[in-house]
């Protein structure tokens, strides 16, 4: 390895040991000043503890989510400081032309993989629940595919969704034959990209999901079922009625994170390109709005919008949750 | 949130419940029919993740060959070295030696960082009473729910002010501080288990906080050290958005995610050479799989009751 590549190495690694060095003298010093002015042993290293955190989240996300939200009210190209403009940088994105195609994918993505993937997720546990012989095989065979590397999964699926000669086509070429169809195109068809793409996310995600749940499906105590069964439910009234109610909160937490995930989609984008009728992934293109193009008001106001899609669906699902989430030990209203 | 405290009151009892205490499927055709989907959905799992290494293995006229082969014949594992020897070609900097240092040095940086602030915090906020732990703890969790884009432009900002864009400090000094709420979550979640007496009987044999923490508290909690660990490598190995904004042109600093992206923005849409794309690909997969397989043990169980309890 030649030398210069030593240099940019090293020069990173100083880097780290001065900051590392730099927090570790804030903290003592911080907790001297604390013990000077009378605060308790405790309390002070309590706070004392929590600072690189507390530093890293005023760094790292207090101040830059408001310089962002002034930045969303500017023109600002790097170059020249920001010229505000008001809400002019909401207003063109509204106009622009690709805003509904990517809202539309982005959001019709989330909202129709994160179920599919509940449902199979669900329904393939619950197979599992039943005491299955070889359960660590099967665990780890679902779980396979949240250990791959999401951009091995993108490029993998797109060989296997590629029109001509993907194997999915491949397989599927007896269909066509028979119904007299036209092999479909998947990504480079503007109205398959949506389904392409959930396929893939199925692909990725069902089977993490799965373990998680059967988590939860292994939890529900058996007394429950014993006490359904006495009270003469058969197979499906104890999963409709003990099962589902007691897994919710298992749920609930998929549900919250799974969408949060979904909206945050970044990299099926930047490896797979459909037509741009079709959309691309929101978080895509603010990140092309703000490094290709240069607009950092333009692509601000972008993720503004998107922090408040996101703040919307996740108190709608909370809302939700107190007519489907069921908690034991909580009274029943009636 | 309201599910972190409910639904920990049933963690004790995962364990507590043997396996016997639900029947066997007795029926033959239910057990056939289980099995059956069971299987199903192996092959659903299995059959992509068996192209991707079939293919990989492939001389270029094996590609579209129809029906489709699923054992290459003849192999071509000279595609791992040639995709390295062609990326090389397209730019000197890109060899294989010079890609996998880049992209361990990033990881390992952020990993140590991550680990080493996340287990500080949480040892905060697990042990210590003080004014406003409960409310600050809220934020934390809190600002996992922002997307990553409304700071990245801000913080790119500050980067290129202090002249480091396009070297490695903003994928790796961050870590210093934290940035993973998650993880400070589930190691403040194990230091709660940890009974206090533990730590009253060194207070009263004369240990410090820092001493009790280092010499007691951490290799109490090695089990989700080690699960974080392994969370926190795949993590920053596979991280793209990063790379993408800061490394974006300097090719001598590419990790490979990012050399895998120059790769097929280069390939030609006439004949893409998805034999090597593949190779790149399994290469990508198989430290983070050579890590989960090791660490197994420690993962799925604990990472489930984890994910479970909140």
């Amino acid at each position: 390895m030649d030398l210069s590549g030593l240099n940019s190495y090293l020069s990173t690694l100083s880097h780290y040991l001065l900051a590392a060095v730099g927090l570790i003298a804030f903290m003592y010093g911080f907790y001297m000043f604390q013990r000077r002015i009378g605060i308790k042993r405790e309390a002070a290293t309590g706070r004392t503890l929590i600072v690189p955190w507390a530093a890293g989240f005023v760094i790292f996300v207090a101040f830059p989510v408001g310089a962002s939200l002034y930045l969303s009210f500017t023109n600002y190209n790097l170059f020249k400081p920001p010229e505000w403009i008001g809400l002019q940088n909401y207003a063109d994105m509204f106009k622009d032309k690709y805003f509904w195609p990517n809202l539309r994918l982005t959001l019709f993505h989330a909202l129709l993989s994160v179920p599919l993937g509940l449902i199979f997720a669900l329904s393939i546990a619950s197979l599992l629940a039943r005491n299955v012989r070889a359960m660590g095989f099967w665990r780890t065979l679902y779980y396979l595919p949240a250990v791959i590397p999401p951009i091995a999964t993108i490029l993998l699926w797109r060989w296997l969704l590629s029109p001509d000669q993907g194997l999915i086509n491949t397989f599927l070429s007896p269909i066509y034959k028979l119904l007299n169809v036209q092999p479909l195109q998947w990504f480079t068809d503007a109205n398959l990209v949506l389904p392409s793409f959930i396929l893939m996310s199925l692909w990725g995600v069902f089977g993490a999901n799965t373990i998680i749940l059967l988590a939860a499906l292994k939890g529900v105590s058996p007394e429950l079922y014993e006490a359904a069964g006495i009270d003469g439910a058969g197979g499906w009234a104890k999963f409709r009625f003990v099962t589902i109610p007691m897994i919710t909160p298992a749920m609930f937490y998929n549900v919250i994170t799974s969408i949060i995930a979904a909206l945050g989609i970044f990299t099926q984008s930047a490896f797979i390109s459909a037509p741009a009728d079709a959309g691309t992934f929101w978080n895509y293109n603010i990140y092309v709005q703000a490094f290709t193009f240069r607009k950092m008001g333009y692509a601000s106001a972008l993720g503004w919008f998107w922090l408040i899609i996101i703040g919307v669906l996740t108190l709608f699902v909370f809302r939700s949750s107190a007519a489907w989430v069921f908690y034991e030990g909580q009274q029943e209203k009636s | 949130m309201a599910s972190v405290t409910t639904t920990t009151s049933n963690a004790p009892r995962f364990r507590a419940l043997s396996e016997s205490t639900e029947k066997r499927p007795t029926n033959r055709l239910g057990v056939a029919f289980t099995y059956g989907l069971l299987i199903l959905g192996g092959l659903i799992i299995l059959i992509p993740l068996f192209w991707m290494i079939s293919t990989s293995l492939k001389t270029a006229d094996q590609l579209f060959t129809y029906p489709p082969k699923w054992i290459p014949n003849p192999f071509a594992p000279e595609n791992y070295t040639n995709v390295w020897s062609t990326l090389e070609g397209m730019s000197p900097q890109l060899s294989f030696v010079r890609v996998l240092a880049n992209s361990l040095f990033i990881t390992l940086l952020a990993m140590v960082g991550e680990i080493a602030s996340a287990a500080i915090v949480a040892y905060g906020f697990a042990r210590f009473q003080f004014r406003g732990r409960d409310t600050l703890f809220f934020i934390m969790l809190a600002t996992t729910m922002l997307p990553g884009v409304l700071t990245q432009i801000p913080q790119f900002v500050m980067w290129r002010t202090l002249g480091l864009v396009g070297t490695f400090d903003p994928l790796t000094i961050g870590a210093l501080f934290a940035w993973g709420p998650l993880y400070v979550f589930l190691m403040r979640q194990f230091f709660m288990t940890i009974p206090r007496e533990v730590e009253e009987a060194a207070i009263l044999d004369g240990a410090n906080t820092l001493q009790i923490f280092y010499y007691i508290m951490l290799p109490l909690i090695r089990p989700v050290i080690f699960a974080i660990a392994v969370l926190s490598f795949q993590g920053n190995w596979n991280n793209f958005s990063a790379p993408l904004i800061y490394l974006t042109g300097q090719y001598d600093k590419y990790p490979l995610v990012l050399v895998i992206q120059f790769f097929q923005g280069s390939l030609s849409k006439e004949a893409p050479k998805w034999n090597l794309m593949m190779a790149l690909s399994v290469m990508l997969a198989v430290p983070v799989l050579l890590l989960f397989a090791r660490a197994q043990r420690y993962f799925i169980e604990g990472i489930n009751v984890g994910a479970v309890k909140g």
